[in-house]
């Protein structure tokens, strides 16, 4: 597994297709990071080829990125926590 | 059945769901071998409008083994797109399709083939088309034509077809699935009811095919065109696999709704010898199965050593099979035959050993010559050029494989071990018709058309 900050994270997801969709396993027990995001409404379609995020072990601080034809799982905690976080706060009827 | 809806999770994606695979000798152009992969399960002829397709977000793949390591070191891989030329209509077709190019056809696939080896790929062949599925008298008019013109020869040498032919294979479904049931021998079952004939339930329902026909030069390791079937190099492992993407992504979005794919392919499906995955493999373990390769099938080993029919048949039909009761050793038999091959000097004139590593591939010698006289009963019928010598799309593999399972086999690794008499009743008891099959390529018959077939 390689070890990545965020802000390398988001540069080379973004730089894939030019957008990221973020996906997020369910939530963390434990309080997250600052809470920063802001819901909106998507501006635009699903980009072909989207890259995703998703937490894979959010104790551990592991999110796994899909993009083009690859995988690959990092570990960023400050990152897991804000997709966590931003997941429990999404509970309830859709 | 074979392998039609054999596992939980593929029976819920029947694109992607590969039913048969078969690789033989062509019997019409013996320089060559043919392989056929075949996807979704019981097409019921009149199911339109939509009718049946491949999957434009599958990925089907054909792969090669010819140094005996269970891996394969050539693959085909076909991609299919769909195009529909007027979307303001409900309709197939607007009128009758008498060509492939033709204006009233509405839903149409294409496709690409490239050919893997190592590191290297190639394009073999691109917006190659597929034949519509046959419909009927007034849409389908004349769908030997269309079938034909969608048999394409490709510079590398390879000739492909991809598209709706008649299912080849045939079983008493509904009898073998109701607790093991075999109609013309119920009477010895152990819920009795009166013998009656078999019913093959897949003689109306078409299928979806890839069919393959390659120079054996391409496919052996040096390139040759082997003539000695006791020579290692003269067999092919071959199977067939299906694989999605590792993400989709529904979106109902501004421009409607669309699904979007990414990441790395993961294999769904896969098919080597018929009935593996169906019959050996456990509930909780055959989606496990799909995802794998053969390299990896030391894991299910036991399930061919220990097989759960051979234990349920002495139940099932009490009395009927004392011998293969009493029989507690590893079936050495069934491993070899499915899954190393068989050595020289078990069968006179025949092996299709690949080595020790236990792997499901059908395993085909390409130095035996198709047979002048087929046996449907493969090799053990006395014809050498059947099942398990790769599988032609005539062979009887349930018959072979119930007598196999039953003890039929047994004594190719212990003389001493006489098979029940029962052995000799357990058959799939079924004929299939005349034009369920043809002597050229695709070797598949023409499929079912929904007008003259309503009601499978």
């Amino acid at each position: 597994m390689e070890r990545m900050n965020r802000r390398s994270f988001v540069k080379v997801a973004g730089a894939a297709t030019g957008a990221a969709a973020l996906v997020a396993a369910p939530p963390l027990a434990r309080a997250a990071a600052g809470d920063e995001a802001k819901a909106i409404q998507p501006s635009t379609d699903v980009p072909d080829e989207p890259v995703v995020a998703y937490v894979r072990d959010a104790e551990r601080g592991e999110v796994t990125v899909v993009a083009g034809a690859t995988e690959r799982t990092y570990r960023d905690r400050e990152l897991a926590q804000r997709l966590s976080k931003a997941g429990s706060r999404q509970r309830g009827v859709s | 059945m074979s392998s039609h809806r054999e596992a939980p999770g593929i029976s819920t994606d029947p694109v992607a769901d590969n039913t048969d695979t078969y690789a033989f000798v062509s019997p019409d152009d013996p320089s060559t071998v043919t392989i056929i992969t075949n996807y979704v399960p019981l097409e019921g002829p009149p199911g339109g409008p939509n009718f049946f397709e491949f999957g434009d977000d599958v990925l089907y793949s054909i792969y090669i083994d010819n140094d005996g390591d269970a891996k394969p070191e050539i693959a085909y891989q076909f991609r299919f797109q769909t195009s529909v030329r007027n979307p303001n209509t409900f309709l197939y077709n607007t009128g009758p399709i008498t060509a492939l190019g033709d204006p009233n056809w509405n839903k149409r696939q294409h496709y690409t083939v490239q050919r893997v080896m190592g590191q290297e790929s190639r394009v073999l062949g691109s917006k190659l088309a597929c034949p519509p599925c046959n419909i009927g008298p007034r849409s389908t008019p004349n769908y030997n034509a269309l079938a034909d013109a969608a048999v394409h020869q490709l510079p590398s040498g390879e000739t492909v077809f991809a598209g709706q032919r008649n299912d080849g294979f045939f079983v008493d479904l509904g009898a073998i699935f109701d607790l093991g049931d075999i109609r013309p021998i119920q009477h010895l079952h152990l819920i009795p009811t009166p013998d009656a004939p078999s019913v093959d339930p897949l003689k109306t329902l078409n299928v979806h095919t890839i069919a393959l026909k390659v120079p054996i030069s391409k496919l052996t390791k040096d390139g040759s065109v082997p003539t000695d079937p006791s020579a290692l190099k003269a067999v092919l492992g071959i199977w067939g696999a299906a694989s999605r993407r590792k993400v989709e992504i529904r979106d109902a979005g501004k421009n409607g709704y669309a699904t979007k794919e990414s990441g790395p392919w993961v294999q769904v499906s896969r098919l080597g010898n018929p009935l593996f995955n169906e019959v050996l493999i456990p509930l909780g373990e055959k989606d496990r199965w799909n995802s794998r390769n053969p390299f990896g099938d030391a894991a299910f080993l036991s399930h061919v050593k220990q097989p759960e029919l051979a234990k349920l048949l002495p139940v099932l039909y009490p009395g009927a099979f004392p011998n293969l009761q009493a029989l507690t050793a590893d079936r050495a038999d069934l491993v070899a035959i499915l899954m190393t091959g068989l050595p020289s000097g078990i069968v006179p004139g025949f092996q299709n050993f690949t080595g020790k590593t236990p792997a499901d591939m059908l395993r085909l010698n390409v130095a035996i010559p198709p047979a002048k006289s087929p046996n449907a009963l493969g090799v053990i019928g006395g014809d050498l050029a059947g099942f398990p010598n790769g599988r032609r799309v005539f062979d009887d593999v349930v018959s072979i494989e119930l007598k196999a399972v039953a003890g039929a086999t047994y004594p190719l690794v212990d003389s001493s071990y006489t098979p029940d008499a029962a052995v000799g009743a357990v058959s799939s008891y079924l004929t299939p018709a005349a034009d369920r099959y043809q002597s050229t390529f695709p070797y598949l018959g023409v499929p079912h058309d929904g007008f003259d077939t309503p009601s499978s």
